[in-house]
């Protein structure tokens, strides 16, 4: 007994030693001198290229691809690509790994992450990069540029771009004989066509709304906010503005459709809406290109946003970033160096045709590129053109999380029936003052 | 002059009865336990019809419970499409590694606040339940910083040695050694033997219900663990299964089904080693000896 | 074996008194636990304590010191008190049902009839599902328009439920998930305390004539004892500590109806939501916490000493 007690004591601690001596970490750079690569670790969420369900991860090869070939185009730097997490733990990841000094030299982040990431130590400025005119900031569409510069530092590279427009089930809608949304439609025809095709037998709701009170839902708002002729905050950023007259008609809008004609489909935990519009219980929903893929077995047709009566169809765009850190002069330099080729004009275009990202640069929409985005992912050619109806951006401080909080628990109160849209939206309006004085 | 030869019933600890007339050609217990069982086994149904699908398939809400065609080919899909095999290698490693330091560290130290009376057993006790009661989302970053000083991020290390000896098992079988009659200990003491030796030969063969629970939990909680893993691991190589399970999550798309698949591959260990512990939910044998 | 004491006539030295004692022993025998323990819990601890003296961002080192004030914002506000009001409703409600329902659960499971083994079995399988799908599979079961919940009330004439949706609702829900998931976990130590109960008790109060109830309430609960206090405790730190289901289902909705202390705690820290120099407040209600279940689990023990009995 006591020998085996003696057996499993060593074996346990040989396994431990085992484990432990296996090798070590990530972000440790090889050395300069001639002729040795610099190596520059880049974090993405992508997953895996090869997803055997039969079908290819696009985003994931497509990015692989791109770094073999700047790997192979030149031998100053090599760019490792981990898979760290999904995109949704990238921040936290990133946290815990600045405090032990291990962060990479590239990582995907959200655009709603930069203004606390503005925060984080090392965080490297690319303006540089934007100042080089062969590199063409301004090319970039500008409400993105503005999402990555937090004051006044450029904090991000756009990886990543979408916008709002509607998605609809051509079936259903042919079923409710309401005619097809046209590119100059209104709320109230939105608003009417829900009704029609609401039918709480089969049951059918006539459009679906994220209601967890996340950035989310609070988005969704901004953007109709915006068509009514509102802003988020007034011009230096010091007050609410969205208890304005176009908030509550915004929020008066989404309060119809959720309350008297109850044909909104209140998504609580934000996670059923995709799948319920596939399975054919929604008539509308308002998504972005990244919807697309997961509506396979509905016929779906995609159009702009309806408009207020100004007839604005505006949108509003999100945006994800490659964000640097400073991991030393040399790797700060090379890593300047991968970026500006990465999201060169030619890279960019190729990875849209690729995996159906909207193009980040306005130069690629031409209309050839509509047309043959268009033929090879149905439906997207509209978000690409969408993307010039993007005219207004959120605001890029710091204190913006703290501010969409305070938005989605008023939106939220008045679609649950808790609050009517004025009140809701100046009690909320009054917090978000009180943040924006620094409280 | 007893009714029934209870000792031929060794499960009918609690409700006894002497034997009555049955209505039901089966006992009545059935009737409560199959309507529970059934209710309980409903995720588990939810998750293997699903790993069953296809991406599509799973693409609905509310979900689909019957695929129609099985697709089989998920599991070899989902094995041989990521490091799977790895995966599971070190998450089976570092389990098993500390399900065992658990069972004998904190058997020691259970057996230790149980029996004897020692000079700070009240403060050290209370020390360590008090480490159970702060959540780890605080401690997450300082005890992060440790294992790093240790040098042991990116290392299987990193998840086993933080785990050695979890607070949990120490409480438990505190509880349950003090549960055993004390005679058989201290008649072994008086006898001269040591107290290594009374915990080994006489204490933990009396508790192996105890020791079969401590370890399926620890089992469970470890297999299970995600966050930890997440900010301790950065090589792919050495991830733990749950960790690699995100890998079917893309930025935008789940593979559900293989993410499905994944989860029950995942689940049978725990699930084995829960039907392979049942053998030791009987009663301690030493209790026949007692009279009075 | 002769001792050493018999073998001296003059009586043990000091160094064989501290060998044989048991301080020495009970050490040895706690040490390597409460050494493990120590290490990877005092620095945490000292450091949690310093970041809640600090208006501290995780992400920043810049931490200026600000004494007490961020425990002293705790009592104004009004997110602290609604989640604080959470826990203790989420508490009163989960501890109870689930102890006494494992421990019907468990008596049930220590039957000798066919196919135990596939109910105990049954009734473990919740507490291995991951909590994620667990809690995916609970949104569909009880979604307002689509979930089976509904439907099968809406068979015996009740009116539909908000469950997740409804403010009301959610943390009752939240109650029975979590019941559901943890049963399991709980009817398993039940089951092994029951092992302990020697059936000769039973037998002699079976032939004294006494009822399955009164054998019940008089032999096993007495000596099942033990195991409700640690299923009491335990229970309770753990409802305190509720984290996972929230983060992956309700995210302390709607409207802050199931937000608990440590998902804000986590908001605080983790994320922007409330600015970005709020983990030093994080920590300072970490610990606020950590003293309210010290007091919670101090009061059981002492309840324990009075009302459990150890065999001996």
């Amino acid at each position: 007994m006591r020998r085996r007690a003696l057996a499993a004591a060593l074996l346990g601690v040989a396994l431990i030693a085992a484990a432990c001596t296996s090798s070590d970490s990530s972000g440790s750079s090889s050395g300069s001198g001639s002729g040795e690569p610099v190596t520059i670790t880049l974090w993405h969420g992508y997953g895996k290229v090869e997803s055997p369900n039969g079908q290819i991860n696009h985003e994931a090869l497509s990015l692989q691809n791109q770094i073999d070939a700047f790997n192979a185009s030149q031998t100053g730097i090599r760019v490792e690509d981990v898979f760290c997490c999904s995109n949704d733990n990238a921040l936290e990841k990133l946290t815990v790994a600045l405090q032990g000094d291990l962060q990479p030299d590239v990582t995907y982040q959200y655009g709603t992450s930069m203004a606390q990431i503005a925060t984080a130590p090392g965080v490297m400025d690319l303006a540089p990069l934007t100042q080089d005119a062969a590199y063409d900031w301004t090319d970039f569409f500008e409400g993105v540029r503005a999402a990555g510069t937090i004051d006044g530092k450029v904090l991000g590279v756009p990886a990543q771009v979408g916008n709002l427009a509607v998605i609809y089930n051509k079936d259903l809608f042919a079923a409710a004989n309401v005619p097809e949304p046209t590119a100059d439609w209104t709320w109230d025809d939105f608003v009417a066509a829900a009704k029609a095709i609401e039918d709480p037998s089969t049951p059918t709701f006539g459009m679906a709304f994220p209601a967890d009170g996340s950035e989310d839902t609070v988005w969704h708002f901004d953007a109709m906010l915006w068509e009514a002729g509102g802003d988020i905050l007034t011009e230096d950023n010091t007050h609410a503005a969205f208890n304005s007259p176009a908030g509550v008609e915004a929020l008066t809008t989404l309060q119809t459709m959720a309350i008297s004609d109850q044909s909104m489909f209140i998504d609580e935990a934000n996670s059923k809406i995709d799948a319920l519009f596939n399975a054919g219980n929604v008539g509308m929903v308002i998504s972005g290109p990244w919807a697309v893929s997961g509506y396979k077995d509905i016929n779906y047709g995609v159009q702009v946003m309806p408009a207020y009566a100004s007839g604005s169809h505006q949108t509003i765009s999100g945006q994800d970033f490659w964000v640097a850190f400073d991991n030393g002069s040399e790797r700060a330099a090379a890593t300047q160096t991968f970026l500006e080729w990465l999201t060169a004009p030619e890279q960019i275009q190729q990875d849209s045709m690729e995996t159906g990202h909207l193009p980040t640069r306005s130069s690629i929409v031409t209309d050839q590129f509509v047309t043959d985005f268009n033929t090879k992912f149905p439906g997207e050619g509209l978000f690409a053109e969408n993307l010039n109806n993007v005219q207004k951006a959120r605001p890029a401080l710091t204190s913006y999380d703290q501010v969409s909080q305070i938005m989605g628990q008023a939106i939220v109160s008045v679609l649950l029936g808790q609050a009517e849209p004025q009140q809701a939206l100046d009690d909320a309006a009054a917090e978000v003052d009180q943040v924006l004085a620094g409280g | 002059m007893s009714a029934i030869d209870v000792s031929t019933l060794p499960g009918e600890i609690g409700m006894v009865e002497p034997p009555r007339r049955r209505w039901l050609p089966f006992s009545p217990w059935h009737l409560v336990l199959m309507p529970i069982a059934l209710v309980m086994l409903v995720p588990l149904l939810w998750v293997v019809m699903t790993s069953f699908e296809t991406l599509a398939q799973t693409q609905h809400f509310p979900p689909i419970l019957w695929p129609g065609s099985f697709q089989w080919q998920n599991y070899p899909n989902a094995l041989h499409s990521v490091p799977f095999g790895r995966w599971f290698w070190n998450t089976t490693v570092v389990t098993t590694v500390v399900v065992l330091s658990n069972l004998v560290l904190c058997a020691l130290a259970a057996y230790g606040f149980a029996r004897i009376k020692f000079f700070g057993k009240g403060v050290a006790y209370f020390f360590l339940l008090a480490t159970l009661m702060v959540p780890i989302q605080v401690v997450l970053i300082p005890t992060f910083l440790i294992v790093k000083q240790m040098h042991l991020l990116n290392t299987l290390g990193a998840l086993i040695v933080p785990n050695l000896a979890n607070v949990f098992g120490i409480f438990m079988l505190t509880q349950f050694f003090r549960t055993l009659p004390i005679e058989l200990e201290e008649a072994a003491r008086i006898d001269g033997a040591s107290r290594l030796k009374i915990l080994f030969v006489i204490v933990l063969p009396l508790s192996l219900p105890a020791l079969a629970t401590l370890a399926v939990i620890q089992f469970l909680w470890t297999w299970n663990d995600f966050l930890w893993p997440l900010v301790t691991i950065y090589k792919e190589n050495a991830f733990t299964l749950q960790l690699g399970l995100m890998s079917f999550q893309g930025s935008h798309a789940n593979d559900t089904n293989l993410l499905m698949a994944g989860n029950v591959m995942s689940m049978l260990p725990v699930l084995l080693l829960f039907i392979a512990a049942q053998r030791y939910f009987v009663r301690g044998i030493a209790t026949q000896g007692l009279k009075g | 074996m002769a001792t050493v004491e018999e073998a001296t006539p003059s009586g043990p030295s000091l160094a064989q008194r501290i060998w044989h004692s048991d301080n020495l022993a009970g050490w040895l025998f706690v040490l390597p636990a409460v050494f493990l323990v120590a290490l990877f819990s005092i620095f945490p601890i000292i450091w949690g304590f310093i970041l809640s003296l600090q208006k501290a961002s995780l992400l920043s080192p810049i931490r200026p010191f600000v004494g007490i004030d961020n425990y002293t914002k705790i009592a104004s506000d009004p997110h602290a008190i609604t989640a604080a009001r959470n826990a203790v409703v989420y508490t009163f409600l989960f501890v109870p049902s689930s102890i006494a329902i494992a421990m019907f659960l468990a008596i049930a499971l220590n039957q000798k009839i066919r196919l135990i083994r596939f109910y105990r079995l049954a009734v473990f399988i919740p507490v291995a599902v991951s909590t994620i799908a667990t809690g995916v599979m609970f949104l569909w079961v009880f979604d307002a328009t689509f979930g089976i919940a509904n439907w099968a009330l809406g068979q015996v004439g009740l009116g539909p439920f908000g469950w997740f949706n409804s403010p009301q609702g959610a943390l009752p829900s939240l109650v029975i998930m979590t019941v559901w998931g943890w049963l399991g976990f709980d009817t398993i130590i039940y089951l092994a305390a029951l092992q302990g109960v020697p059936h000769e008790l039973v037998e002699a109060a079976a032939v004294d004539g006494a009822t399955r109830w009164s054998t019940f309430r008089n032999v096993t609960l007495p000596l099942l004892g033990p195991a409700t206090l640690l299923l009491v405790v335990w229970s309770t730190i753990s409802a305190v500590q509720l984290f996972d289901e929230v983060y992956f289902v309700t995210k302390g909705g709607p409207l802050e109806h199931t937000s608990v202390p440590v998902f804000y705690i986590f908001k605080l820290a983790f994320t922007s939501s409330f600015g970005f120099s709020a983990a030093g407040y994080a920590a300072a209600l970490a610990y606020v916490l950590f003293l309210v279940i010290l007091g919670l689990t101090l009061a059981q023990f002492w309840l324990g000493k009075r009302v459990v009995h150890y065999s001996s």
